[in-house]
């Protein structure tokens, strides 16, 4: 039963692709409910596999002595992000009905996007290293091309290659993960990395580690990769609340969690990983607090909340994050979503042109509100319970150093937060704006989205319960809800914490008062390269590219030079063969 | 060293070599289905060889005809193919009629 | 002694190879070609190989002769033959050192002397090698599918050029 679940989880969107594809781009009321009815159905069997979890591999197709097995393992890790997938993705697809009218591409966006969903699906259910990396580049493969939708703008098209760039330093960093686990190991399997890291000697293991450690920063564009979120905001909204805030990027925190008992021996692995995290955390709260973007702020900020998801696989709360990565997801694309119901109706994403415009839509204003809150972490939302869980975490396992500055994060991100609602929604308009009301598909994703901020901790218990019963190598405690909620509320140190994010949310109301919350001071030149990153992502990026430019000069398409290439190629397996023997 | 297994390893080696130098060299669409004719008739001189080492002669000479039979129609289609280039093209040199660049 | 034997009869191929090659009309070069096959033939039946001797004799220096020669009646036999594109001398380094260490790391594998293996095996594996002979026959029907599409257009490069 599993094993038809998992398949049809996989297959489904695929199908849903291609069948929009065929569709046509004649018929758009054909694609959209083509798309709609793939998605929500994939929503549902994800729903039903949550059901069906367990740490054996449900399919295992066998594919020869060198790629081994490809299996799939629905346990909790997998299933708990494979439904947020779906989920979203479906929300997503829902919102993109109202989003995307109009457009005269939709087949290739609802390709990509149902492609995307799939392949995400596959990349964590995936029981074989090497699949995961296939995977993981078709998602980074979509996301560049949903990127670059619009690709008619250069900005949007050079955004895409920087993603893609960047993110294809974190694959090379997978591979070689991977092939140095096999080379040791002689398996792909998952479950074979995790039985056996301890008994794999220190230079090896620490490679891995590392590698993997570079592969997870690039894609959740934790520091030094993390310049290319922000330029990634060009594309479709409903693909930033897909791709850049609830899925893709949580790739990266799930090949962490995954691996996080194989690694955690390695000297100096944990506390990396923490330090990327801080620092990831308070480099873009700080870029948030001046961004004029509403998107680049939201960017700015799902690069700060996955540092403090990183910073709880550091500590060793690999459970902390999964739950973090939850409320994240649900909170972060509903405030993608309304900023997409805002941003379609006035036509520009400046936040200095808006203002006002909570009069004038109020449902929009009301379930971005909500996300906020959820996003500062004020309590009853899940964001409180989860970002809570995460300080806990990290004051009983952490230097107390870090966890003050995940603290004054946590200020910051309420600070920047109460900027982001008054910029766009109260205040006084600065420009003469067209605003109307969200239309029926943005209100129903944003309702349900809404409604899931108030609900998705109770799911606390189920989803411990889940991971700790299929996930063998974590060593996860069991711990209800009811002990959840009892051990966060008597924590003086939660106290404190809300005593902080008041503090952000009070300073940043006195200083909208006055007229000071547009420029950046001291921080501008600081925020506008990235901290000083991004003229290497740009040496890199433009690197890339005339390497590629030059490389053309050898495909000249003559017989006489191929087949010369041919024979060179020839006396080099000749020359490796005779050393070898 | 002359043992006659030796000289025919030799002798395909030989027509191997030739082969490639042909196909390295040529100009002429229509020598290079002649060049690559070459180069099969030492494949199926390796493969017999191959089967006689080996003592499997029934496999080595039946893939030795597989193999003789899809050159043939390798060799047919090339060649109507060499004759619609001309017509369409109006040269045979095959670095004139390559499009297909970068 | 049979190596003699096979020593000529392949060194014949090689030269003739070579020939064929570097000939400036490609009727020359067909009949060079079909030299080739009857060698080559000559060697597979001393090998032991009676029914692919016969084959190969049968197609290369009769199929095919027939064919060039039909392809050069229809195309023409231009006396072109400009300088090749790739500089001689590389291509002959090349193509040296990939014949060199081939026959290199090869040698020690051919030890034994000819033994007359049960021939009649032959017939037996037609029988496990069946997918082979429909996988043929499927061939010889597209090649000739090809040939027939090919070769009938008349011209259709023109009609072509005369639509744009």
């Amino acid at each position: 039963m599993a094993g038809i679940l998992v398949t049809l989880v996989i297959g489904l969107p695929w199908l849903g692709a291609i069948a929009v594809w065929q569709a046509g781009n004649g018929r758009a009321k054909l694609q959209h409910t083509l798309a709609i009815v793939f998605s929500v159905l994939t929503a549902i069997i994800s729903l039903v596999l949550l059901m069906f979890a367990s740490s054996e591999a449900v399919i295992q197709i066998p594919l020869g002595v060198s790629f081994g097995e490809l299996t799939f393992v629905p346990d909790g890790l997998a299933v708990s992000l494979t439904a947020i997938a779906a989920v979203v993705g479906s929300l997503a697809v829902i919102f993109s009905v109202d989003y995307m009218h109009g457009d005269t591409q939709l087949g290739r966006y609802y390709f990509l996007v149902l492609f995307f969903i799939g392949a995400m699906i596959g990349l964590v259910l995936s029981g074989n290293l090497l699949f995961t990396f296939f995977f993981w580049e078709i998602t980074a493969l979509c996301s560049y091309g949903l990127i670059s939708f619009y690709n008619d703008d250069p900005k949007a098209v050079a955004g895409g290659i920087k993603a893609l760039i960047i993110t294809q330093v974190g694959g090379v960093g997978l591979l070689v993960g991977t092939l140095i686990a096999y080379v040791n190991l002689g398996s792909f399997q998952i479950s074979v990395l995790l039985e056996k890291a301890t008994t794999l000697p220190s230079v090896p293991l620490s490679f891995i580690a590392f590698s993997f450690l570079i592969a997870a920063a690039a894609k959740s564009a934790q520091f030094p990769f993390h310049t290319w979120l922000p330029d990634a905001m060009e594309a479709p909204t409903p693909i930033s609340a897909l791709i850049h805030a609830a899925t893709m990027v949580n790739a990266g925190i799930y090949l962490l969690a995954r691996f996080y008992p194989a690694f955690e021996s390695v000297p100096a692995w944990t506390m990396s990983v923490l330090l990327v995290g801080l620092v990831s955390a308070l480099i873009a709260a700080l870029s948030a607090l001046i961004a004029t973007d509403l998107k680049r702020a939201l960017a700015y900020s799902t690069v700060s909340q996955l540092g403090y998801m990183v910073y709880a696989i550091g500590a060793g709360g690999v459970f902390a994050s999964q739950f973090h990565l939850l409320s994240h997801a649900v909170f972060k694309a509903l405030l993608f979503l309304a900023a997409g119901s805002v941003i379609h109706s006035v036509g520009t994403r400046d936040m200095r042109r808006m203002g006002g415009l909570g009069q004038r839509m109020p449902f929009v204003r009301n379930v971005f509100i909500i996300g906020a809150l959820a996003l500062a972490g004020v309590p009853i939302l899940n964001g409180f319970w989860s970002k809570e869980f995460i300080l806990e975490i990290g004051l009983e396992h952490s230097p107390v150093w870090t966890y003050g500055i995940m603290l004054f994060g946590a200020g910051l991100t309420a600070f920047y937060t109460f900027r982001m609602v008054w910029l766009v929604f109260f205040g006084t308009e600065r420009d003469q704006l067209h605003a109307h009301r969200a239309g029926l598909a943005m209100r129903v994703s944003l309702g349900i989205l809404a409604a899931g901020t108030f609900v998705t901790w109770l799911f606390f218990g189920g989803l411990n319960g889940l991971l700790s019963t299929t996930m063998p190598f974590h060593g996860f405690e069991h711990e209800s809800l009811l002990e959840m909620v009892i051990s966060i509320l008597s924590a003086p140190a939660t106290w404190f914490a809300l005593l902080i994010v008041g503090l952000g949310f009070g300073i940043s109301w006195v200083r909208m008062k006055g007229f000071k919350y547009f420029g950046g001071g001291l921080l501008q030149p600081l925020v506008d390269t990235s901290f000083g990153f991004e003229p290497v992502n740009t040496f890199v990026v433009q690197g890339v590219s005339k390497f590629a430019e030059r490389l053309r000069a050898t495909q000249t398409g003559e017989l006489n030079w191929n087949i010369l290439g041919i024979i060179g190629g020839l006396l080099v397996v000749l020359v490796v063969l005779w050393m070898g023997a | 060293m002359f043992t006659p297994l030796n000289v025919i390893l030799f002798g395909v080696v030989g027509l191997l070599g030739v082969g490639f130098y042909g196909l390295l060299i040529t100009r002429n669409l229509i020598k290079v289905v002649m060049v690559l004719q070459i180069l099969i008739k030492a494949v199926i001189l390796a493969l017999v060889l191959a089967g006689k080492l080996s003592g499997n002669m029934g496999l080595g000479i039946s893939t030795a005809a597989t193999v003789l039979v899809a050159d043939t129609i390798v060799a047919v289609v090339g060649l109507a193919l060499a004759v619609q280039v001309r017509r369409r093209f109006g040269t045979l040199d095959v670095p004139k009629i390559s499009t297909l660049r970068g | 002694m049979e190596s003699i034997q096979y020593g000529l009869f392949l060194l014949g191929a090689i030269f003739c190879a070579y020939r064929a090659i570097v000939s400036k009309k490609i009727l020359s070069a067909t009949i060079y070609l079909a030299c080739i096959s009857a060698l080559v033939s000559a060697t597979l039946y001393l090998l032991g190989a009676a029914q692919v001797a016969v084959m190969e004799l049968s197609v290369g220096a009769g199929l095919v002769t027939v064919l060039l020669v039909y392809a050069v009646s229809v195309v023409g036999d231009d006396a072109l033959d400009p300088a090749s594109v790739i500089p001689k001398p590389l291509a002959f380094v090349l193509v040296g050192m990939v014949t060199i260490l081939l026959g290199f790391m090869a040698f020690p594998a051919i030890q034994t002397n000819i033994e007359n293996s049960s021939i009649a095996l032959a017939i037996a594996l037609w029988q496990n090698r069946v997918l082979d002979v429909w996988i043929q026959i499927a061939l010889i029907f597209s090649g000739v599918m090809g040939v027939l599409g090919l070769l009938s257009e008349k011209t259709p490069g023109r009609t072509e050029e005369i639509h744009q």
